[in-house]
């Protein structure tokens, strides 16, 4: 090939040719180059989030103690606390939990165990799978809507942003749990019908009990989200100041994420701590939660 | 909370029932040889016994408390302790609405001497009341237990009856999805109506001027009340579509195609959830990080290179959204990658190409359209966020493409129209709902696209 004057094809073929060995290089630093930039991105977006955590933990860490765990809102940010918004976010999370659970299962149930093939069954699904999608503030526009200003329930109540988070949380219950009962294999419906159980029996007894884990990983995941949300409650007012923690499910209530929300507006300097301490207790609420569902779903679900 | 004693009599009237069934069914439940085969278990015939015990009362109660509120009104305004209040409406109600927080308990003292001398009344009302819908409960409660109570017998098919009742609980259940899905869209389009009733559609969707204060005198200044929402549509689109899928996109690409094809075993189970947490931070914490630590940085950057910088800027919203936003493209570049047949990888690689050059020329191709799919998916989460963007974002309706200048989007401003007095037949208020419509309607339909896509993409490769 060398003693040709014009050699046919420019792509060396030699391995030792120098041209052959830049050529190789040049695909390896290539190689390389791309590999960092993966590692890059990597690294960048697990970097921001340790950045977030520490800046928070730096500037709040101080902002811990006895008073600000047990106390409620105030106008000085000496005297805050954050006993108030917890509790009014429990509250509002039981009312939650006691709605989205049971029909989120039960819908569920249906959809994967009884629903017949047809139109009907169809329009639930695409409801519930664009229900799970859509923006958090529109169902605090709901929340105002229906709730307030047709039902007239009580502003700035925990059951009406329990009622509003429920209808947010119902769809994402759903779908984890119609995953975890499709996760039980058929054979065991059928050994049940077999032996002459009811279609309700199968469920109830050997279905569900099998699915549960997976159901409450979900629903764990499903609270967590809805315990960190701000947008909904604040369109159904629930942004009031609150000297003393709620005494019911009536009563003018704020929840953490809106007290956050409402510090971080302060002027004032001594509530950039405060805020950051409230952070922290919500992210490590956040944290407890999705360690729960880690560990439920390592310790009890199933492999079939 | 009368109606909660009550409810829970009859829960434990239910009970009864059950035991009572239960009790009556089991000494049939094992016939002796040669007799009939008994249709259903004992715990059968207690369920269907206690349903019958517990549903009418529930009925009933809920009636009851519907109605109770104003009967009890009537009676206390027809007394004659009643007579002596102020004919003008707003004093009376004040008067009425004290003397009931006093007799239930809701005050101690009375601001109005007058409400002190209905107090009595208005606890004989209550009582009154009270003993009748107890009453009612509790007699529907027995009639249904009795009647059902009375079925039971070797022969009653009560497992039926009680696997029908559940199918209807499990129908209705489902049928709330529905149901809420019918709520959103009816209540934005009802208010949105009213709302383009006073300000044309036209004007909303194509106007350039956005300044929604309504003048409260005629002759007041610059509040003339402008509802084009252009500028809201750009700043969310220039946000959440432009700046944080600048971020979004090739950090999520990125580290998916990092995490799947190259990091180690260990390095993934560690960094997978990692990301994966980015997108459980509650969005207030980032709004507060981006509103505290960004935005001032992204200022002195702007001053720095001689631009003048809005605190309020856009590129910090919108960074701090994009980040958010990383686990959502990277999980869904990471399945869509993950999809892609092993024969295409080992043919590319068999064919002397290195592992980024599979990358770039065969697998990000082939897994085109489920990274487009997540990235839609990725757009229609970042237009309908909220919390950065009010916390990070400005009001100010700017029409620019200077990302140091600040913008507002459609949902800073929703928050902003509705927080504070609202009336409900002001345009202002109502506009925040005809806003909510469009954010709807366009985070539909990005997900209905993308879904597609995704769905059309897994078809090709099964």
């Amino acid at each position: 090939m060398s003693d040709l004057a014009f050699p046919l094809d420019p792509t060396p073929t030699d391995w030792n040719d120098a041209a052959m060995q830049r050529r190789i290089r040049k695909r390896y630093t290539a190689e390389r180059r791309f590999k960092l930039l993966g590692l890059a991105a990597v690294s960048l977006s697990a970097g921001f989030l340790a950045f977030l955590l520490i800046t928070m933990l730096a500037k709040g860490l101080g902002g811990i103690d006895i008073g600000f765990l047990t106390g409620s809102d105030a106008t000085d940010p000496a005297q805050v606390g954050i006993w108030g918004a917890f509790k009014g976010s429990l509250l509002t999370m039981i009312v939650t939990l006691g709605i989205a659970f049971p029909v989120g299962v039960l819908s569920a149930v249906y959809l994967e165990e009884y629903a017949p093939r047809n139109r009907w069954t169809d329009i639930i699904e695409v409801s519930i799978n664009n229900l799970a999608a859509v923006p958090s503030i529109i169902f605090g526009l709901l929340g105002l809507a229906i709730f307030l200003n047709f039902m007239h329930l009580p502003r700035s109540a925990p059951i009406v942003g329990g009622l509003t988070l429920a209808l947010m949380t119902m769809p994402v219950i759903v779908i984890a749990g119609r995953n975890a009962i499709k996760s039980v294999p058929p054979s065991i419906r059928d050994a049940a019908l077999g032996i002459g159980a009811s279609r309700i029996q199968v469920v109830s007894h050997h279905v569900l009990p099998l699915a549960l884990p997976g159901i409450l990983t979900g629903t764990i995941i499903g609270m967590a989200r809805a315990l960190g949300e701000t947008a909904p409650l604040l369109m159904i007012g629930m942004r009031a100041f609150i000297a003393s923690p709620p005494g019911g499910f009536t009563e003018p209530a704020t929840a953490l994420p809106v007290q956050i929300f409402l510090w971080s507006d302060e002027v004032s300097r001594g509530f950039v701590e405060k805020t950051s301490a409230a952070i922290i207790v919500l992210l490590a609420f956040l944290l407890a939660m999705n360690g729960l569902a880690i560990y439920l779903r390592n310790r009890f679900e199933t492999r079939w | 909370m009368t109606a909660l004693t009550i409810a829970l009599l009859l829960l434990g009237l239910g009970l009864a029932a059950w035991l009572a069934a239960r009790a009556k069914a089991m000494a049939f439940a094992r016939p002796a040889a040669g007799a009939a085969r008994v249709h259903s278990l004992p715990a059968y015939h207690g369920w269907y016994v206690a349903l019958w015990a517990v549903v009418p009362g529930l009925i009933v109660l809920a009636a009851w408390s519907h109605f109770s509120g104003g009967l009890i009104y009537q009676t206390v305004i027809a007394s004659p302790e009643a007579a002596a209040l102020p004919a003008f409406d707003m004093q009376r109600q004040a008067i009425l609405g004290e003397a009931y927080a006093l007799a239930t308990g809701g005050a101690d003292a009375a601001f109005n001497p007058q409400a002190r001398a209905l107090v009595p009344v208005y606890e004989g009302a209550i009582a009154f009341y009270f003993w009748i819908g107890l009453a009612a409960a509790l007699i529907s409660a027995f009639a249904g237990g009795a009647f059902a109570y009375s079925r039971v017998s070797p022969h009653f098919r009560a497992r039926t009856r009680v696997e029908r009742t559940v199918m209807a609980v499990l129908l209705l259940a489902s049928l709330i999805a529905v149901l809420t899905t019918l709520g959103i869209l009816v209540s934005l389009i009802f208010e949105s109506v009213r709302f383009f009733s006073m300000v044309s559609p036209i004007e909303f969707l194509f106007g350039t001027s956005w300044s929604p204060q309504m003048a409260i005198r005629a002759d007041q200044a610059g509040s003339s009340g402008a509802f084009g929402a252009i500028p809201l549509f750009w700043g969310t689109i220039f946000i959440g579509a432009i700046i944080a899928m600048i971020v979004a996109i090739p950090l999520g690409l990125m580290s998916a195609i990092y995490l799947t094809q190259y990091a180690s075993p260990t390095v993934r189970a560690w960094m997978k959830p990692a990301l994966e947490m980015l997108a459980g931070v509650p969005t207030v914490v980032y709004g507060y990080f981006a509103a505290l630590t960004v935005a001032p940085a992204i200022r002195d950057l702007g001053l720095s290179l001689g631009i003048p910088a809005s605190t309020e800027s856009a590129l910090a919203a919108g960074l701090v959204m994009g980040i958010m936003i990383i686990p959502f493209v990277s999980s869904m570049a990471d399945d869509s990658i993950a999809a892609v047949p092993q024969a295409m990888r080992d043919g590319s690689l068999a064919m002397g190409a290195t592992k980024s050059e599979t990358i770039k020329k065969v697998l990000v191709p082939a897994a085109l359209p489920g990274v487009v799919g997540g990235v839609l998916l990725a757009v229609s989460r970042a237009i309908g966020e909220t919390m950065i963007v009010v916390m990070a974002a400005g009001l100010a309706a700017n029409l620019t493409a200077n990302p140091f200048d600040s913008v507002t989007t459609v949902t800073t401003q929703i928050v902003q129209l509705l927080t504070g007095d609202q009336e409900f037949d002001s345009p202002k208020t109502l506009a925040a709902f005809a806003l909510g419509l469009v954010l709807f309607m366009v985070t539909l339909a990005l997900n209905i696209v993308a879904l597609r896509v995704v769905k059309k993409y897994r078809e090709a490769y099964e």
